[in-house]
């Protein structure tokens, strides 16, 4: 099993009053699944996401992930853990504008401490693979969004992680692109990499293998 | 890592140029303004301590106590040399006498020239431990020898070797030149600041003490005849090296008391060392007690360059932590990959270093282009110490501190931001960081605003001062010092020639100058004076023509005249005098010294021969030809100071031909009086300027900030009618508030700070209530102005265009 949340409440007090953004989650998720998260806005999916993602705390319940308490680790071992297991791929790609799609794939490399030469192969080896060598020394800004979210995905990549998050990864693509980033997700999940995606569209829920569906911070089954 | 560091620091720099040039360009002004005046501060803490003994030198000073009042002088009577010598051998390496230092003239054949120096008994060049280019500690063992300096060496001998040539002093003695010492460095002196009346001038010779003892048969007199009570000399010590200034002091305190005759006991004379550390930064004394001197200066500027540094510092975490949104999207995805926050503190350090650091390469251009200018207005002559690895690393230190200063509230603000409220864009400003800024906004203006108050201030105190009546006309007059007895009983015969050239309306002599006073004596009996009052009175001995030449202004009575043979014993008082010794009605009075009665005939209005900042001293005018040092000329009016010069040069030159002809004229000699004030006044009003334009680019950049920031609600409210001016008032409401705290903040301490300052004149203004509102109301505007481009722009903006951008 890669990750389980039993019982999961997130809330935020809002005017006195207790407004509950994840009631009573309880999720398994094993390896190698390719799970999509739907359901309407302000539901709660991104908030999921970033739960499982240990980017966002929640206020009550368990979260297990690869054997360890997640809800009982100290922050900076909260972050090992998700630096070396995994990568994050967002609507709007998030690269950071002021490094090129090269220095952008090296970045997780860095926070790694990979020595120099190890990183000059496992970027080389990456730009290689999403056909994108020829842009390595170009801004974001230069490159189109389909070209930039193929450079968020090769960032989330490149750290081997076992799982990738995914929030509406094609949500500022047009179809053409969204449909290449698909299949990429479809062939990682296929190499055996958990991918988990927020999505609204049910073509590209059907790319899993589980849909999960969110209403108002509570799963519904069906 | 730190590769992508320095890249992502580079490229954010690059990116945002405007943003950029006010940063760095902001902290480059801010670090000039400090290693300027760390230089100076450096340069001013660091006098004498050249000499090797420094630690161990002091001169003896005496404080004596008449009517109540203390007074500290450096004069003292020629036994208390010896005494000290051989009673209390043990307390001191080397006690050495001196005389008055001043310029001497120095010739050689018929070259003459005024060279500033003393005689100095022969220990003096082992104890200021000089640096003998040519001769040794020994040279002045003989009485007819002389030692010069090197630059005086080459005036006089150009390449020649100058040992054992031969050079005559003051136009009386030969001497032979025995030893040439290296010019001494700027910031040393061998004589205390404390006689200085004004700026002293650079060593140039020391002559054997037995030489000016053969030279003037009272300075013979006193030695001989070991007189207790004739106060001529001063004298420095260095104390042995177990020794420390503290025990000595005690044990030498009352020697003068001892051995002076009763009826000088009075004064209750006290003498103490002076260590030679603080000649020059302490040496002021008041009552006795040191009240510090050029110190106060050190200090204030220290805290001027710190808090110039501070705004600069300031401008740098008001405008980080104001674009805190356009990084925190790079946060936010640092963080997602894998950063801590530990590496984002780094980074953020990382990059305050980096700027801070091309501010340090460019403050240090500025400093080398400026160094010139702030020399000439410091009067220093300070050199950047390129190779000093001292310098550079203090340089280093300078930069850590000032990025660490800088750096670390945004670093730490930026790097707490959760990643994924700034991914989502959710990320406003908080109103802490919002609070804060403003914060640091009041901090900048109210330092900003001390220094503007403060530049008035001390403008005012200078005018005020200035404006005063100063009881004669200073204009086209000049003074010539005497300084050899070629022009002794040719008074008469002078003038008359000076006169006939037509360019000369006036001459007369007199013994101290017009901007000082060099003789003072007590002993004074009149009608009516407390006996026990113990009488100190500045005396001027002046010639008949002195009232005429100066424009003097009687107030009772009348001038010194040549139809009254009485007149040669005949007083004139200043009114300050008359109200000294309380004279209802001072014409015809009788006042007895020692050398017999003296008549009161005329009363003049106070003239300012002093401190222009002190009350006038009473001051007796009284006729002796013997007695002048100094040719006073008035110019004839609608003469070309040139060419009247020139003239009056070829008629002294016809009377005394191996005087070199040297004057000063009394308007710039006056001038000189306001020397430090005038320095402060410049220096605060550059600091000032600076200060405020540091203010105003963070200002600048906070405005630019706020408009961009504030596009949507200008937007929207454009579209619901509002007009540009009304915009503009909302923008620009804030900032004005701002400043307004920041004013009723600074106008406590600028009244606390300037009335400390004014203390220090007894002549002082009251500080006027307008000089705040008007400060305030001019940093007011300023920053107004500096913010108008920004509001007009985003009030200006079409929102159609601002609403779509969100």
């Amino acid at each position: 099993m890669l990750l389980q949340l039993n019982n999961i409440f997130k809330w935020v007090n809002s005017g006195g009053q207790r407004v509950f953004l994840l009631k009573d989650i309880n999720l398994e998720v094993e390896e190698g699944e390719f799970i999509s998260i739907m359901g309407p806005s302000g539901s709660g999916k991104s908030t999921l996401l970033n739960v499982i993602g240990m980017l966002d705390a929640f206020d009550e319940g368990e979260y297990n992930f690869m054997d360890e308490s997640v809800h009982t680790l100290k922050e900076k071992h909260r972050a090992n853990l998700y630096k070396q297991y995994i990568g994050f791929v967002f609507q709007a790609y998030h690269l950071i504008d002021e490094l090129t799609v090269y220095e952008n794939l090296e970045m997780p490399l860095l926070y790694k401490n990979m020595k120099s030469s190890e990183r000059k192969a496992v970027v080389a080896d990456m730009l290689d693979r999403f056909n994108i060598v020829g842009k390595k020394d170009l801004f974001p800004t230069q490159l189109s969004g389909g070209q930039q979210q193929l450079v968020g995905v090769a960032r989330a990549l490149i750290g081997k992680p076992k799982l990738i998050l995914a929030d509406e990864p094609t949500g500022n693509l047009n179809s053409q692109q969204g449909e290449e980033i698909m299949e990429i997700f479809k062939q990682l999940n296929s190499e055996g990499v958990t991918v988990i995606q927020v999505t609204h569209s049910e073509k590209n829920a059907g790319y899993g293998s589980r849909i999960i569906n969110l209403l108002d911070g509570r799963k519904i089954e069906g | 890592m730190f590769k992508n560091y320095l890249k992502i620091a580079w490229r954010n720099l690059t990116k945002n140029k405007g943003y950029s040039i006010i940063n760095i360009g902001g902290l480059a002004l801010g670090l000039t303004v400090t290693i300027l005046i760390g230089l100076w501060i450096f340069d001013e803490t660091t006098y004498n301590t050249n000499f090797k003994n420094h630690g161990h030198i002091a001169q003896i000073l005496v404080n004596k106590t008449n009517n109540g009042e203390t007074r500290t002088r450096f004069t003292l009577p020629y036994p208390l040399a010896d005494e000290l010598r051989n009673t209390y051998a043990g307390d001191f390496e080397h006690v050495v006498m001196g005389s008055f230092p001043g310029d001497n003239i120095l010739s050689v054949e018929e070259k003459n020239l005024n060279e500033y120096g003393a005689f100095m008994e022969k220990d003096a060049l082992r104890m200021f431990s000089l640096h003998m280019l040519k001769g040794n500690h020994d040279a002045l063992n003989d009485p007819n020898s002389i030692v010069i300096s090197e630059s005086t060496a080459k005036a006089f001998f150009g390449n020649e070797d100058p040992m054992g040539k031969t050079m005559k002093i003051n136009n009386d003695r030969n001497v032979t030149v025995k030893g040439v010492f290296e010019e001494l460095p700027t910031n040393a002196d061998i004589f205390d600041a404390l006689r200085a009346f004004t700026e002293s001038e650079k060593l140039q010779f020391i002559a054997p003490w037995d030489l000016y003892v053969a030279s003037n048969d009272w300075v013979k007199t006193a030695r001989d005849r070991k007189l207790w009570d004739n106060n001529s000399y001063q004298v420095y010590v260095q104390i042995s090296d177990r020794s420390s200034m503290h025990a000595v002091n005690d044990k030498i305190k009352n020697i003068l008391y001892d051995h002076v005759p009763e009826g000088s006991k009075q004064s209750d004379p006290k003498i103490f060392l002076h260590p030679m550390k603080d000649w020059h930064l302490k040496s002021s004394f008041k009552n006795g007690v040191s009240v510090g001197g050029a110190i106060q200066y050190v200090r204030m500027f220290g805290i001027i360059g710190i808090f110039v540094l501070l705004l600069a510092c300031i401008n740098f975490m008001n405008l980080s932590t104001a674009r805190a949104q356009k990084r925190a999207k790079e946060v936010g995805i640092r963080k997602t990959v894998g950063s801590n926050k530990n590496q984002l503190v780094g980074q953020f350090m990382f990059e305050s270093f980096v700027v801070t650091l091309s501010a340090f390469v460019l403050a240090i251009v500025l400093v080398a282009l400026l160094l010139p200018l702030f020399n000439q207005l410091a009067d220093k002559q300070i050199v950047l110490p390129f190779f000093n690895p001292i310098f550079w690393s203090i340089g280093l230190g300078l930069v850590l501190a000032t990025s660490i200063m800088a750096g670390s509230y945004p670093a730490l603000y930026l790097s707490s931001f959760r990643p994924m409220k700034v991914l989502k864009g959710s990320l406003l400003t908080g109103t802490s960081a919002m609070s804060f800024r403003k914060a640091l906004v009041i901090i900048q203006f109210t330092v900003s605003i001390i220094l503007v108050v403060g530049t008035v201030v001390v403008n005012r105190q200078i005018q005020h001062t200035k404006n005063q009546p100063i009881g004669y006309d200073k204009s086209e007059l000049i003074m010539v010092e005497k300084n050899t007895e070629d022009f002794e009983g040719k008074y008469n015969s002078l003038r008359e020639a000076l006169k006939k050239t037509g360019v000369v309306a006036e001459m007369a002599e007199s013994s101290s100058p017009l901007t000082e006073i060099w003789h003072s004596n007590g002993g004074y009996e009149w009608e009516g004076k407390d006996p026990s009052f113990m009488t100190n009175i500045n005396s001027n001995y002046v010639s008949h023509d002195f009232g005429k030449t100066v424009g003097w202004e009687m107030a009772q009575g009348r001038d010194f005249s040549r139809d009254f043979a009485s007149d040669s014993t005949a007083y004139i008082l200043n009114e300050a005098a008359v109200e000294y010794m309380n004279l209802q009605d001072p014409i015809g009075k009788t006042i007895r010294w020692s050398d017999g009665e003296h008549k009161v005939i005329g009363v003049v209005k106070n003239l300012i021969t002093e401190s222009p900042f002190e009350p006038v001293k009473q001051c007796i005018y009284t006729i002796r030809y013997d007695e002048t040092n100094l040719i006073n000329l008035k110019l004839a009016p609608s003469k070309s100071p040139t060419e009247s010069l020139a003239q009056i040069e070829t008629v002294f030159q016809k009377f005394a031909p191996s005087v070199p002809f040297e004057y000063q004229f009394v308007d710039a000699a006056f001038g000189n009086k306001f020397k430090t004030e005038e320095r402060m006044r410049k220096l605060s009003g550059i600091f000032s300027f600076l200060a405020l334009f540091i203010s105003c680019l963070g200002l600048f950049g906070l405005a630019t900030f706020m408009a961009e920031q504030r596009t949507k609600e200008i937007g929207i409210r454009k579209v619901l009618g509002a007009s540009i001016s009304s915009l503009f008032k909302m923008l620009s409401k804030d900032f004005a508030v701002l400043i307004l705290v920041s004013g009723v903040i600074a106008i406590p301490v600028a009244y606390y700070f300037m009335e400390q300052w004014l203390q220090n004149y007894t002549y002082r203004i009251a500080i006027p209530l307008w000089v705040f509102g008007a400060a305030i109301l001019g940093v007011l505007l300023v920053a107004i102005f500096t913010i108008s481009f920004q509001a007009i722009r985003a009030a200006k903006q079409n929102p159609v265009e601002s609403l779509r951008t969100e």
